[in-house]
């Protein structure tokens, strides 16, 4: 014995078919937390500014205040005017930073500015280097140059 | 309702899509907190020169536009176009964290060759 079906099914003029809000609220939360999630772990790019030595010609006279070295060796030992400063394993340099902060404070208070030479060694890493710069910038020290290296 | 959840969505892919585009994949940028952001009206006057970290040999990978210059003299040319077509060009090198100091160094000579006298370290926050 066979049923006949179609007289359950709605007639196609009664199906509704206006615009479904709940399934799009859905899909919309699901890519929003998509967002959300990948939003926690952006890595930022920032940047340190300097200016290259000697390539750039002035056109007054410059008085050249003084010179502070801070050498980098390869093992990642950090020398500030041949005094060795904090470990090599030592990312923060503290006592870099610190001495750095209070040359600044010095020279602002003679007017005068602290010009930073970096040395770095051609086997030290970059990171190293970068980590320095991390710590003139917390010592608010904008004078930075790298000492001009020979063209091989 | 769902006017809430589109502005949150819009928002949240801004703020992705604006940071993600640049990072290379290929070499991770040192860490450095204390950097600075990125100025934004500086954005369209910068260049990237990618210097990417070959354990094999210690030395660096110079790469400019996806291009890999294995003579980094070739870039001088390029770079010294740059900064004629845009007086105020800003280098940014972005080196990996392993590469050596003196190959930066290197990188830090062909800019200067080029007469461009702007440079930035790039780094990330994290």
């Amino acid at each position: 014995m066979k049923k006949k079906r179609s007289h359950k099914r709605k007639h196609s003029s009664e199906v509704h078919l206006g615009f479904q809000i709940a399934p799009m609220i859905d899909v919309v939360f699901v890519i929003l937390l998509f967002f959300i999630v990948q939003a926690g772990d952006i890595q930022v790019e920032n940047s340190h500014v300097t200016q290259l030595p000697g390539r750039v010609e002035s056109a007054e006279p410059v008085e050249l205040p003084d010179e502070v070295s801070i050498v980098v060796e390869d093992d990642g030992q950090v020398y500030l005017n041949e005094e060795p400063m904090d470990e090599p394993a030592s990312k923060n340099l503290p006592q870099l930073a610190s001495t750095l902060n209070g040359l600044r404070e010095a020279a602002d208070a003679t007017k005068t500015k602290v010009l930073v030479t970096i040395y770095a060694n051609e086997l030290a890493r970059y990171e190293r280097v970068v980590d320095v710069l991390d710590a003139l910038t917390r010592a608010q020290i904008n004078n930075v140059t790298f000492q001009a290296g020979a063209p091989e | 309702m769902i006017d809430v959840l589109l502005v949150l969505l819009v928002f949240f892919v801004m703020i992705t899509s604006a940071e993600v585009l640049k990072v290379d994949k290929n070499l991770t940028l040192p860490v450095s907190p204390n950097a600075k952001k990125r100025e934004p009206e500086m954005a369209k006057h910068e260049m990237a020169v990618n210097l990417r970290y070959d354990a094999s040999t210690n030395k660096g990978v110079l790469v400019m536009d996806d291009r890999v210059y294995t003579d980094w003299q070739e870039v001088v040319p390029i770079l010294s176009e740059s900064k004629k077509r845009d007086p105020k060009l800003r280098i940014v090198v972005r080196g990996d964290a392993a590469v050596p100091a003196g190959e930066i160094q290197r990188a830090m000579n062909l800019i200067g060759e080029a007469g461009i006298a702007d440079i930035a370290f790039a780094s990330s926050n994290k």
